[in-house]
């Protein structure tokens, strides 16, 4: 009973660690059509800057992440003005495809400027919190968990309640009915990006003291990123939470109670739930921002 | 019709003429700038000194791009750092005559495919007389092959992998311990603390799991219980389920092996988890200073092996001591030697000691000559069996203790007690 | 505009007919040649292997416009079983020295001949079976389904370790004989293109193409859009697996990481992008002209030519979208017009094609895409 609770416990906390691992991800392919192949080296960029600063002056990434937070949100907005914004309008796969290229050059940039070695940033935020003997919460993973939540609920409530939120539902949902009650359009999107981008890397200091930091540890997430956002909906801020929490959950669990090869089978059991739920329920468990039914031709 | 369109027939023939000859292009000029650079430094110091009677042709496909590079790149010191030794201290005698040493290497880019054409092309184009192995089991597993086949001995020490060695080759030569061996020496030293009880989880890999198959004879061999053993894909990024599971069966030591990723997760997992046993022994990352100094305090007792380190009690007639040798090193490189470049360096000694028991350069006397060996070196023993695999020497062990990496076991090259249970 | 037409006079047909075969005819004689050695047979045998399964992925994703990015799956299967039915592993005893070879896998030892093509036809089979399911799915989402597939079969074989041998993988009898698997490496591309470029023509290769330009139009027309995609892409994952199978046994050993390695798909995308998509000659120019470049750029700047290959990657699919035969071949598409099917909100593609326009008035016109389009 009480490895069940752990095992609960640890699913939860990894489940809120991926929702705002992947929520940038999401929002930008529900908002705009762009699926972001970069994103997991985004994460990366901003868990390195949460480095240098830990690294290099001693701040703390749970410290720096808010300044991390407004950097990458100014790469965001650059990277939007002077690449993305020459493909919106062209279909999904090229802007994927510049993404994916993107991805490359970041991530040997990376490598580049950081060399290959696993780096790890420190924060006092850290070890175990004892709730009862047997079970005990993970403190930085707990710490993220409800910036997580906070994260959502503040861009839950930027989209359902202010005027810019409001336009970029909008234009989520139907861009030329959004352009023709004079919705700029441009800057929607430019501001869409940058900010997801901002929270993409404001994961990524989150998570710097969790996982190791490396140039190729990229890929892995933007893979999970799909599985949520495919198993969750597009640009769904409710169904980010739910789809990474069940992600989590499915993690946690399996390999608690299946000997040997547990943690493999979770990752099967993941990816083979994101391909049947893609052909059962293509529009997502969760609903999202953006109506779309992937057998309608 | 634009679908005969001979444009395509152009491109075609341009493409593939230009593929043809960039393929041979490209590389030779590659190899042979490399070549020239290591020969001109190299011969430019040892003409004073000796005349050579001809050179011996090394090949190595090292990694100096892509995932492997820095291992490439330390394996590579350790491999000049013998042909600069040779070439400055008499050459190898073959016979009545002397000979020097030329190395040369290409980049396999991390990649197996490469790693396998670029050993091609050292046995075809560059004529070696012999490889030296890449880094890794998984590039030495492809490029071992072709040697094999074109009967070119392959001395190696960064490739240890159990599956390798039974193929039924017999020409390849592996001076560092086999990876099932790689938890012998912490485990018996383990035992003797008092250890009962011990859970293994392992990163589903050639080499961690030969190491962790060898961890559970090793633990049973010892009067240890297993009671459990967990393995888990490559790229993991959460190991709590794991880690969950093992401290409801409150063993008292964790053995854990994969890449040096993995010793971060597992132990940042096992604190947040407040899970603390009594020793963790972890098959990479605690004898390098980096994991130290990533992970801080909470590092302290966890025990590592290690092929080798500088303070080891190992001594032979070329290059002295394991100190003096890492002094030798440090002059060259201005920097410490890691184990993995000392087993390079061992890998080029071992078939220098083969050359001149021998006395002769060609495949069938070197090998015979390998197998009959039994040297003493700054390395260890290197005394191969019939698969190839150098058992003599043991595998070290280290654990890091306020930040310090003393050697504890085994007994012959400790400098330091196994502190266990660790104090927390 | 005159070299056009001069180019599609019937004489300088005849000489690029006549260039095509000198072509073949000069890699057939290659080995013979000083340029022959092994290594550089190796080289060319790898870039054989990706023209092959670039050709493979036209089939799916250019012919009938479904993006498959978990194409690998299929090379990584062929691999598998192939390797499953001849593997062996030596044991060789300390006393005695005798060598004792045991079967490993499916305790088969088969030989490479039949154990390659079991491995193709049961590739084919899985293959009708998921893209049954999975091509119900439309543009990016069968992509995604499809890269989900890839890394749940990778697990999968990594769980079956009895048969699989795990992590860990493999070994095969070593039988290296670079010449030999340089021409059959050769035929079977040559076949493949010619197959190709027979399919293209036929009333199947027509039918993908109306699948591609507009599914719901094509099964009024009274074609078996179901059969006839699924078929295709059976047909692609059998054929892929067979350059896997060989590329196994070339190998002399498989793990699944390198099995089911990504980059293969990403090879085979970028290479039939680069060429040409949807053209029968598309992914051979590109994927050899990839090759050629990556080898380039590899010798010239190893630390970042990654670097340069994201960039070229990034210009590719910007301003040349219809690749290298597109600037002269006003049949091929690109891919922003074969994803442009599945988004009709937004994304109607100008890009030059017999895509039936809605009537939304939009700002934006793909100029590149049209821009070729006039030079043609």
């Amino acid at each position: 009973m009480d490895q069940f609770l752990q095992a609960l416990i640890n699913g939860v906390a990894l489940g809120g660690m991926y929702a705002i691992l992947v929520l940038g991800f999401s929002v930008i392919w529900g908002v705009m059509g762009v699926i972001n192949f970069a994103h997991g080296e985004f994460v990366m960029l901003g868990a390195y800057m949460a480095w240098l600063a830990n690294n290099q002056l001693g701040v703390d990434p749970f410290l720096s992440a808010p300044f991390i937070f407004v950097l990458m949100m100014g790469i965001g907005y650059l990277l939007q003005l002077l690449l993305v914004n020459r493909v919106i309008d062209r279909p999904h796969l090229v802007s994927l495809l510049v993404m994916f290229g993107v991805s490359i050059i970041m991530a040997n940039g990376l490598k580049l400027i950081f060399s290959a070695d696993f780096r790890r940033a420190d924060s006092s935020l850290r070890g175990a919190y004892d709730l009862t003997d047997n079970i005990t919460l993970p403190v930085t993973k707990t710490a993220v968990f409800f910036i997580a939540l906070a994260v959502l609920g503040g861009l839950s409530l930027f989209l359902q309640s202010t005027r810019l939120g409001k336009s970029i539902r909008a234009a989520a949902q139907n861009r030329e009915a959004a352009q023709i009650v004079g919705i700029n359009i441009n800057k929607v999107y430019a501001i869409t990006f940058a900010l997801c981008i901002g929270i993409t890397g404001l994961a990524g200091a989150l998570i710097s003291p969790i996982l190791s930091i490396a140039p190729f540890q990229g890929p892995p997430l933007t893979l999970r990123a799909f599985a949520v956002t495919a198993m969750a909906g597009l640009g769904s801020v409710k169904g980010a939470l739910g789809g990474a929490i069940v992600l989590g959950l499915i993690e946690a669990t399996v390999a608690v109670y299946v000997s040997g090869i547990g943690t493999n089978l979770a990752i099967i059991a993941s990816f083979v739930i994101l391909v049947v739920a893609l052909v059962v329920r293509p529009q997502g468990l969760f609903g999202g921002l953006r109506p779309v039914d992937a057998t309608a031709s | 019709m634009l679908k005969k369109n001979p444009l395509y027939a152009i491109f075609l023939v341009l493409s593939l003429v230009a593929a043809a000859c960039s393929g041979s292009s490209s590389e030779v000029a590659e190899g042979t700038s490399e070549s020239d650079t290591d020969g001109t430094t190299e011969g430019s110091e040892t003409n004073e000194q000796v005349d050579f009677d001809g050179t011996i042709k090394v090949g190595a496909a090292l990694s100096e791009t892509g995932k492997f590079s820095v291992e490439g790149a330390d394996s590579r010191r350790g491999y000049d750092t013998w042909a600069q030794w040779v070439n400055t201290n008499g050459g190898i005698e073959v016979g009545d005559k002397v000979y020097d040493v030329e190395i040369i290497y290409y980049d396999d880019e991390s990649d197996a495919d490469t790693a396998a054409n670029l050993t091609t092309k050292l046995i075809d184009q560059d004529k070696v007389d012999f490889l030296l192995g890449p880094y890794s089991s998984g590039l030495t597993v492809g490029a071992s092959a072709i040697a094999e086949k074109n009967n070119v001995l392959m001395i190696e020490g960064n490739g240890t992998a159990n599956s390798m060695f039974e193929r039924g080759f017999k020409n390849l030569f592996l001076v560092a311990t086999i990876a099932s061996d790689y938890t012998k020496s912490g485990i018996e030293e383990l035992a003797a603390g008092g250890a009962k009880t011990a859970v293994i989880a392992y990163e589903d890999t050639a080499f961690p799991t030969a190491v962790a198959d060898g961890a559970q004879e090793h633990l049973e061999a010892n009067g240890i219980e297993v009671l459990a053993v967990e393995k888990y894909p490559k790229d993991i990024q959460d190991v709590s389920a794991i880690m969950t599971k093992f401290r409801g069966l409150e063993p008292d030591i964790f053995v854990g092996g994969g890449h040096y990723n993995d010793a971060v997760l597992f132990v940042n997992s096992a604190k947040e988890l407040g899970w603390d046993p009594d020793g963790m022994l972890i098959t990479v990352g605690p004898s390098n200073p980096k994991l130290a100094e990533e992970l801080g305090e909470d590092l302290n007792g966890v025990t590592g092996p290690t092929q080798w380190e500088a303070t080891m009690a190992y001594e032979g007639d070329y290059f002295g001591s394991a100190a003096q040798y890492a002094e030798y090193f440090q002059e060259q490189h201005g920097q410490p030697p890691v184990y993995q470049a000392a087993s390079a360096t061992a890998s080029g000694l071992a078939l220098q000691i083969a050359i001149e028991e021998a006395g002769a350069l060609d495949t069938d006397s070197v090998r015979t000559a390998l197998l009959e060996m039994d040297a003493q070196t700054f390395y260890g023993p290197i005394n191969f069996d019939e698969r190839g695999v150098n058992t003599a020497k043991p595998m070290g062990t280290v654990q890091v203790i306020d930040g310090e990496i003393p050697v504890v076991a085994p007994e012959a090259a400790k400098i330091r007690d196994l502190e266990y249970p660790i104090a927390n | 505009m005159n070299l056009i037409s001069f180019l599609n006079s019937p004489a300088a047909k005849k000489l690029g007919w006549a260039l095509c075969g000198l072509a073949v005819a000069g890699m057939a004689i290659l080995p013979m040649t000083h340029f022959g050695s092994n290594a550089e047979l190796f080289t060319l045998t790898l870039m054989l292997t990706s023209i092959g399964v670039a050709i493979n992925w036209n089939i799916t994703g250019g012919f009938t416009g479904y993006v498959d990015f978990g194409h690998a799956v299929w090379f990584g299967l062929g691999a598998y079983v192939t390797s499953m039915l001849m593997a062996i592993s030596i044991k060789l005893d300390p006393v005695t020295l005798e060598e004792t070879v045991e079967a490993d896998g499916l305790g088969t030892a088969w030989g490479p001949v039949p154990a390659i093509i079991v491995g193709a036809l049961f590739t084919g089979l899985c293959a009708a079976g998921i893209g049954r399911a999975t091509m119900r799915l439309k543009g990016p989402y069968f992509s995604i389904a499809m890269l989900g597939t890839l890394v749940a079969v990778r697990e999968i074989v990594r769980v079956a370790e009895p048969i699989t041998g795990g992590g860990v993988g493999l070994n095969l009898p070593p039988y290296i004989n670079r010449p030999l698997f340089y021409y059959i490496h050769l035929v079977l591309v040559v076949v493949l293109g010619v197959f190709t470029w027979w399919l293209r023509k036929s009333q199947f290769g027509t039918n993908l193409i109306a699948i591609r330009e507009d599914e719901i139009g094509a099964e009024m027309r009274g074609i078996n859009t179901i059969a006839t995609k699924v078929a295709a892409f059976s047909f692609s994952g059998f054929s892929t697996a067979v350059f896997g199978g060989l590329w196994a046994y070339q190998n002399t050993s498989v793990d699944p990481d390198i099995a089911f390695i990504e980059t293969r798909t990403i090879d085979a995308v970028l290479g039939t992008l680069f060429g040409g998509i949807g053209t029968v000659l598309g992914p051979i120019l590109g994927s050899a002209g990839l090759f050629w470049l990556k080898e380039v750029l590899w010798a010239r700047f190893t630390e970042s030519h990654l670097i340069f290959q994201g960039v070229l990657l990034i210009l590719l699919v910007m301003y040349m979208p219809k690749g290298i035969a597109g600037l002269f071949d006003t049949r091929g598409t690109s891919l922003a017009t074969i994803w442009s099917k599945w988004m009709p909100s937004k994304d109607e593609s100008p890009d030059a094609s017999p895509t039936p326009k809605s009537g939304s008035g939009k700002p934006v016109v793909d100029t590149v895409a049209t821009s070729n389009e006039g030079a043609v």
